[in-house]
């Protein structure tokens, strides 16, 4: 047990290493600018003392560092200062919106889960068949479509052509859980679409990998019935890829839902990164990407630590 | 409608019993799932359901004869050597290998197979297709398909360069650090992992809000955002390689780091690598066109697939199909490399499979 918990603290600390790193990469990323930040802002048209005035509001007169230090105890707590175009409290503009997008992850990923990894182990078992080469090729072509691709075709055929759902999911408000999940139906839909394509081909190589270590079988000749060397003997080394898998792709949609946000005009966190881009407003900007950063940091750490706990061998050490 | 239905199930009934008869499994089993397809679709769907099934199923039907007549070419034209591994790949990859031999005759002959210049306004903005026009106009009135066959040089073109780039970086990068070893390569393993917890899309939003659209930054980007993958692909393989006799034995003659690499470890390891390097085109294509929808990757007026989506993304609304057409020479590129790497990587790789 003692081994599990170091090995499970010296994952947590390299993640938090690894975030504090990505954090002086994102700071330091504007540090590169032409010029300066204060002159950035205000482009050609800036003054000398405009300039001057700017570089004192933005405090750039102290040295990179302090300002860092600054900037990232302002961030763990959920302060990144102000706008640099609006002057509004960034912490403002973001927090709805990530709650948002929160919301249109989880809502694509509780569907998404389930089906891949029920389809992923049906086609690992059937493999080589017909159904899973159409399985194979469909997944393939999912996962090599833009998802502004798949995006357009959901608006085209289930909102242009049939109605049945809106296409553009911009008016949130106060609208009931079944609203919501109606108007966002196309945008979960095509990261469900992508996601699951991914997920359910992890999820093959992963089974197929397990299926065909010698002790799963050692279990079939000596006659264990198909369904109880799955149960038994399969499932507990698979839970470890599994989780992994599935950490992976929540990791995956956090940066897939910048462009499905765009497509169906979302008011999530990716459109106001896009956005803020366009500007070169840098206070939202890094922002956005530190906390796009930390998430997929977080979920690539909970897929380690998952794989690391859910692993047999380590949870009963000889 | 009625008689079409009756031949439709005609032939499909008759052509079954044919497979049957002649101890045709493959083809039985795979006409008689379409057979039973269609009866579901005819009844949900009547008449206009059936002739979607025949229409799709007859594109299917001649994608895998131009698959299958491309194979049988490329087996006669290739080495006896190459020949034979071609013999062994599946419709899908030979329809991979169709599909980017047409892309890659579209980007090198472009100014002569597109009637109009890539920035040439014809007609009115969202003219309709003609005989002029095949596709119709844009947004600004420029020919559709002319923009649509020069953007596969302009896009393809610079996903390539970018892959090419990472794979120099990455692969260079990997074999080095798995010749020497050491500090070296533990610390190129630390800068790798740290760069491939940040992800990809982000990162490069980050960098092109800093210093704005230019061609050459999107570039050096996307190459350092995709070297890792490949270094630690090229390590791996490499790895394995680095510990075989004959590389003691080469040591031992006295050969250099860079013998090793190029006579000793790349062939052995090509294999792989050429693999990779399909895969990772297929990365940086489609986040250059998630970037360049995003309207942040070629600038206008050259024409580039992700932004031809992006201004013609209005017609959408009024039921056309044309915007996504880019979108589709987007994917359709993409499932072609794939379809080819699946191959070499079931080639060439330990998949347990079988």
């Amino acid at each position: 047990m003692d081994k599990l918990l170091r090995l499970i603290g010296q994952r947590l600390g390299l993640g938090l290493l690894t975030l504090l790193v990505v954090s002086v990469l994102i700071f330091s990323a504007v540090e590169l600018l032409p010029g300066d930040l204060a002159e950035a802002v205000l482009g050609q048209a800036a003054t000398e003392e405009t300039v001057a005035a700017m570089r004192e509001q933005l405090g750039l007169d102290r040295s990179a560092p302090v300002r860092y230090l600054e900037w990232l105890s302002g961030a763990v707590v959920g302060d990144f200062g102000n706008s640099l175009i609006s002057g509004e409290r960034v912490s403002d503009a973001i927090s709805e919106r990530f709650s948002n997008t929160l919301m249109l992850a989880a809502y694509a990923a509780v569907i998404a889960v389930p089906i891949s990894i029920l389809l992923g182990i049906m086609v690992a078992l059937l493999r080589n068949t017909l159904f899973d080469r159409v399985a194979n090729v469909m997944t393939l072509t999912s996962i090599s479509s833009p998802e502004f691709f798949l995006g357009y075709i959901l608006i085209l055929y289930f909102s242009v052509k049939t109605g049945w759902f809106p296409a553009i999911a911009s008016q949130m408000g106060d609208t009931s859980l079944g609203d919501y999940l109606y108007r966002t139906f196309l945008p979960a839909l095509a990261l469900v679409l992508v996601v699951t394509a991914h997920m359910m081909r992890m999820t093959r190589a992963a089974i197929i990998n397990l299926l065909a270590s010698p002790y799963i079988e050692m279990a079939r000749l000596k006659g264990v019935s198909p369904l109880k060397v799955i149960v038994k003997h399969a499932l507990p080394n698979a839970w470890a890829p599994i989780i992994n898998v599935v950490a992976l792709n929540l990791a995956y949609l956090i940066t897939g839902v910048v462009l499905v946000e765009v497509v169906f005009v979302y008011p999530g966190i990716g459109q106001l990164l896009v956005d803020a881009v366009a500007k070169r407003d840098f206070a939202i900007v890094q922002a956005c990407c530190l906390i796009f950063a930390a998430t997929f940091i977080l979920l690539n750490l909970a897929a380690d630590v998952g794989s690391i706990l859910t692993n047999p061998r380590l949870r009963h050490p000889k | 409608m009625l008689t079409f239905v009756i031949v439709y199930y005609g032939v499909l009934i008759a052509a079954s019993c044919a497979a049957a008869y002649f101890k045709q499994r493959q083809a039985f089993q795979l006409l008689f799932s379409l057979l039973l397809v269609s009866m579901v679709v005819g009844i949900v769907g009547g008449a206009a359901g059936l002739r979607f099934i025949a229409i799709a199923a007859c594109l299917l039907a001649a994608a895998a004869g131009i698959s299958y007549a491309f194979r049988e070419f490329l087996v006669q034209i290739a080495k006896p050597s190459l020949a034979r591994e071609l013999r062994t790949a599946p419709l899908t990859a030979a329809f991979g290998m169709f599909i980017i031999f047409v892309y890659a005759v579209a980007a090198i002959f472009a100014p002569w197979i597109a009637p109009f210049g890539q920035a040439e306004v014809i007609d009115s903005a969202f003219a309709p297709a003609d005989d002029k026009m095949l596709l119709g106009a844009d947004q600004l009135g420029r020919d559709m398909f002319s923009r649509l066959i020069y953007a596969a040089r302009n896009t393809v073109g610079l996903a390539l360069s970018a892959t090419i780039l990472a794979f120099l970086m990455g692969a260079g990068a990997g074999l080095w650090a798995a010749v020497r070893g050491g500090w070296f390569d533990t610390a190129f393993g630390r800068v790798v992992d740290i760069l491939m917890s940040i992800p990809s899309l982000i990162f490069a939003l980050l960098i092109l809000s800093i210093f704005g659209t230019n061609l050459t930054i999107i570039v050096v980007v996307v190459a350092i955002m995709y070297a890792p993958r490949v270094f630690r692909l090229t390590r791996a393989v490499a790895g394995n390689v680095v510990v075989m006799d004959y590389i003691e034995a080469a040591r031992l003659r006295g050969e250099g780091d860079w013998f090793l690499i190029r006579r000793e470890i790349l062939p052995n390891t090509t294999a792989p690598l050429i693999a990779e390097f399909g895969l990772e085109f297929c990365f940086v294509f489609l986040l250059m066109a998630g970037l360049s929808f995003l309207g942040l990757g070629i600038q206008p007026p050259t024409a580039d697939w992700g932004s031809m989506v992006r201004e013609n993304a209005t017609l959408i609304s009024f039921g056309e199909i044309t915007p996504l057409i880019p979108a589709a020479a987007i994917a359709l590129l993409t499932v072609a490399v794939n379809f080819v790497v699946d191959w070499m990587l079931f080639r060439s790789s330990g998949l347990k499979e079988r």
